[in-house]
């Protein structure tokens, strides 16, 4: 057999302008239904950010035929799992389901493109923004290091930039939102002109495609749809912050501008962050963690972001008995050493032989091959990158990690370093 | 109005479910004793090797001796760390270079060590496999290193609301004493003198060949996995350490209790609530699953369509029996603002009388079994996932029809199945309550429900009985 596995698959337009990707696979009875809308928090504008991510709450209020909260309900009893994530490129939407539910999986789907606003109400909007906040206060204000993401994005990408704010967006926005607002921004980006439809698993082609022209076909496309437009900013100018807050151990977060996904720069970088910190045999692990026994615990990696540039960001934890400069020093070694020597021969091959097993291992989910192959219709229009892309990491030599680590890491940086709160802070 | 939306009127019915088989399974025995398991996934390059110390040998931290709580998690922990052939750093690298993850971990029931690797690579790297598993070399400065985070990691704990609630939980419902009382870690006092001798000793005394099963999952085709055991386990001879000694871990606590660990300002409150639960070997597990299943199993279960949906006291709420050789916890967990603590505390009481006292809908019980049945194949699409569910099947001593027989079982539970399991194994007259929160907010309330004596603790004072 062939050991990297290929994904077969088929590539259609609706007459509305929904792409439509569909990847037979027999191997289990289940079959993953993806959908990618083009619309993230970098099309939020001023003022009004945070509506990409409060649409992933509202799409599982109910729609015209499917009750408040009946969405998940649905799917588990038919068996199934689903989620949603939002990012700053885009929001999908998925369920992987028994291959013979695939028809309810595509109508609860479409009955949320074509009437999610005849569901939406002044108490929908106020209960969700409710969600929201509590969901806030969980995953980022009530956890240690939590703001970090908020701080290095807003560090690296200045005001006005699509990437300045995270996707759950300001909490003053959402206050501030209006129904006509919310639904305004609904009419305009979730339409079938705008995303793009995976089924994968196991399913024929011609059943899967008319079943998607019955319940797609008739939604109508958004005619005016907004062209995104790539920001143009000035160069990122070095800068720190010092955060007292409530963790247990110093810590210093850095964030550089690379280049976007997509590019082979960003095929090469993904390489460079693999020898630098992925896993227990990478250069910071093996220095900071196991020889110095300066760090907890070490990070870095680069987003995959695919307007005009990119960030490429990492952390040390520092141990309790070290001081957070001093790890600081210590990665700044590391990422001048990046840049100045060729990595070894040893040191690609490990890289690209983990990066392998990382694909394959990807590619064994169902819901996986749907995702990527959504994802690179989306931003690309060439899912045929799901086969190419491992070629790509594995066609990355020498010189292009050490070329792509000069451009990134010689450039300015933001810093961010937490510290402990003195018990005065906490007090205050 | 778009009229062809019509076609969205009606909701479709579903087609006829495609079969599915668990992947079939062989079993082989080579001359040491060790015992072969192998499943062929086609279309799984990515393959899965475990090596199992079985259950009934003994095989996790149930067995240990008391005073050396957690010996078996460290020297799991610890055997990825060198090898009589080549130190921490240089293991690493060489299992990197065939793209291979490998490590061990242990649970109450096992010591499982875990390879994952291309199937271009499977040779080379099971031989390293069996260095780590055969003459892993404890150096006391990575042992040291593991065991100090550890013990960071427990004092972290007490700060987690969450962990901090799951300590106290097993520590109330458990005999003092008993193993299941504690983590499966281990605690301060039994961690902090474990040395790499200590760890050798254990490793020594768990690794037998006739007392281990090496599975392999993923796509076998073509490859000569008997040679490529042979070679790297054939020469494993067997010492005659002496099996260890089983113990009872779940001897359960006498009579209910209500503890609560203040936090004073705490925004919200980790509730836990439940008892000693039940085995994995018993006859009405299917029962058990589907009645577990619509109690607080599901997104729209009794437990999370009352205290989310209709009150709006949490965020989530769940029901679950975690199911070992011997009983293990049945807990309903979760988390609620402050004032409404002694309210959901008697929403949570009601529903589990219910479930006993009332037989449950047709319609509950069709969405709960169609999920557990649907969802099934969804649980075994990686080499790894294969790996796992045969392990349980080993390490529990589950019969090999286990797997094939769940979807026909589930499936045929009725509404008097799900009563009748409910009644034997949920009680809430006997049901512990731990709370993790703001005591001053919810203490009055729940001294007034009287469902048993209030303890308080303060984890800064010095509280005589504050062990939980």
């Amino acid at each position: 057999m062939n050991d990297r596995p290929r994904v077969r698959f088929s590539q259609h337009t609706l007459a509305n302008g929904l792409r439509l990707v569909i990847a037979p696979d027999r191997v289990a009875p289940v079959v993953a239904i993806n959908l990618w809308y083009d619309v993230g928090s970098k099309h939020e504008q001023p003022g009004k950010t945070g509506f990409a991510h409060l649409f992933e709450h509202f799409m599982f209020q109910g729609s015209r035929h499917v009750a408040k909260a009946e969405h998940l309900a649905i799917v588990q009893g038919a068996g199934g799992v689903l989620n949603a994530t939002t990012y700053f490129d885009r929001t999908n939407y998925f369920e992987t389901l028994p291959s013979h539910q695939l028809e309810l999986g595509l109508w609860l789907e479409a009955d949320r493109m074509a009437t999610l606003l005849d569901a939406m109400s002044q108490d929908n909007l106020d209960n969700q923004r409710d969600v929201v906040k509590n969901e806030k206060r969980q995953s980022y204000d009530n956890r240690p290091y939590g703001s970090f993401y908020e701080k290095l994005m807003a560090a690296v990408f200045p005001p006005g930039h699509p990437y300045h704010h995270t996707p759950i967006g300001s909490m003053e926005d959402l206050d501030a939102a209006s129904l006509e607002d919310v639904a305004a921004f609904f009419r305009t980006y979730y339409v079938p002109n705008n995303a793009v439809l995976t089924v994968a698993g196991d399913v024929d082609e011609a059943p899967v495609i008319e079943a998607a022209e019955r319940y797609f076909g008739p939604i109508e496309p958004n005619a005016e749809l907004p062209v995104f437009r790539r920001p143009s900013f000035a160069p990122l100018v070095s800068l720190r912050e010092l955060v007292p807050d409530d963790v247990p151990l110093e810590r210093v977060h850095v964030g550089y501008r690379c280049p976007a996904f997509g590019t082979h720069e960003f095929d090469a970088l993904e390489v460079g962050t693999q020898i630098l910190a992925g896993g227990r045999g990478s250069r910071l692990h093996q220095r900071l963690v196991r020889a110095e026994q300066t760090a907890q615990d070490v990070a870095f990696f680069a987003l995959p972001l695919v307007a005009g540039s990119s960030i490429a960001a990492g952390w040390v934890t520092a141990r309790p008995e070290v001081d957070v400069a001093t790890v600081e020093t210590m990665l700044d070694e590391e990422l001048r050493r990046m840049t100045r020597e060729v990595v070894t021969d040893d040191e690609l091959a490990r890289a690209h032989a983990l990066i392998e097993s990382s694909e394959m291992s990807a590619l064994s989910h169902m819901d996986e091959v749907a995702d990527r192959l959504s994802m690179y219709t989306t931003y690309f229009d060439r899912p045929e990158l799901v086969n190419e892309q491992l070629g790509r990491y594995l066609a990355v030599d020498a010189e292009a990690v050490r070329d792509v680590c000069t451009s990134v890491f010689g450039g300015d940086r933001a810093t961010i370093t937490y510290v402990p709160r003195t018990p005065e802070e906490a007090a205050a | 109005m778009n009229d062809r939306l019509t076609v969205l009127d009606q909701r479709p019915q579903p087609g006829e479910p495609r079969h599915y088989d668990f992947p079939d399974f062989e079993r082989t025995r080579l001359g040491n004793g060790l015992t072969l398991v192998r499943a062929h996934v086609p279309g799984r390059p990515l393959l899965q090797a475990q090596l199992l110390v079985r259950g009934d040998a003994g095989g996790g931290a149930t067995s240990e001796e008391p005073q050396q709580a957690g010996v078996t998690v460290l020297a799991a922990r610890a055997m990825s760390e060198g090898t009589a052939v080549r130190d921490a750093v240089a293991f690493v690298e060489a299992s990197e270079r065939l793209g291979a993850e490998m490590g061990a971990a242990a649970g109450w029931d096992s010591l499982a060590l875990h390879l994952e690797v291309p199937r271009t690579h499977l040779a080379q790297a099971m031989a390293l496999f069996a260095e780590m598993a055969l003459q892993p070399s404890f150096p006391a400065r990575e042992v040291e290193r593991l065991r100090d985070e550890r013990i960071n990691d427990l004092r972290q704990v007490m700060a987690d609301p969450r962990r901090r609630a799951e300590k106290a939980f097993s520590s109330v419902i458990y005999a003092a004493g008993a193993p299941y009382s504690r983590p499966a870690g281990g605690v301060e006092e039994t961690v902090a003198p474990l040395d790499r001798d200590i760890v050798a000793a254990r490793h020594r005394g768990l690794l037998r060949p006739e007392a281990c099963t090496l599975l392999v999952c993923g796509d076998l085709a073509g490859l000569p996995l008997d040679d490529i055991v042979a070679d790297s386990f054939g020469a494993w001879a067997s010492d005659t350490a002496s099996r260890a000694a089983a113990l009872a871990p779940d001897r359960r606590a006498e009579g209910r209790r209500v503890v609560l660990v203040d936090r004073p300002g705490a925004p919200q409150s980790e509730i836990r609530i439940g008892h000693v639960g039940t085995p994995r070997r018993i006859d009405d597990f299917h029962a058990l699953s589907v009645t577990n299943a619509l109690l607080g199993g599901l997104f729209n279960s009794r437990l999370n369509r009352l205290l989310r949906e209709e009150r709006g006291y949490t965020y989530g709420v769940s029901s679950g029996f975690e199911m070992r050789r011997a009983a293990g916890p049945f807990a309903v967990r979760c988390a609620v603002e402050s004032d409404v603590t002694a309210p959901a505390i008697a929403d949570i009481m009601a529903e589990l009388a219910r479930v006993r006292e009332a037989s449950v809908e047709p319609d509950e019980l069709d969405a709960a079994r169609d999920y557990l049945v649907g969802v099934f194949p969804l649980r075994f699409e990686t080499s790894a996932q294969v790996a796992d569910a045969l392990a349980g099947l080993i390490v529990l001593e589950l019969p090999d029809v286990e797997l094939d027989r769940y979807r026909p079982s589930i499936a045929a539970v009725s509404v008097d199945d799900v009563r009748a399991a409910a009644e034997a194994h949920i009680h809430p007259d006997a049901a512990s309550i731990v709370v993790v929160g703001d005591v001053a907010r919810f203490e009055a309330a729940l001294r007034a429900a009287d469902y048993a004596a209030v303890e308080v603790v303060h984890d800064d004072g010095f509280e005589p009985d504050a062990e939980v």
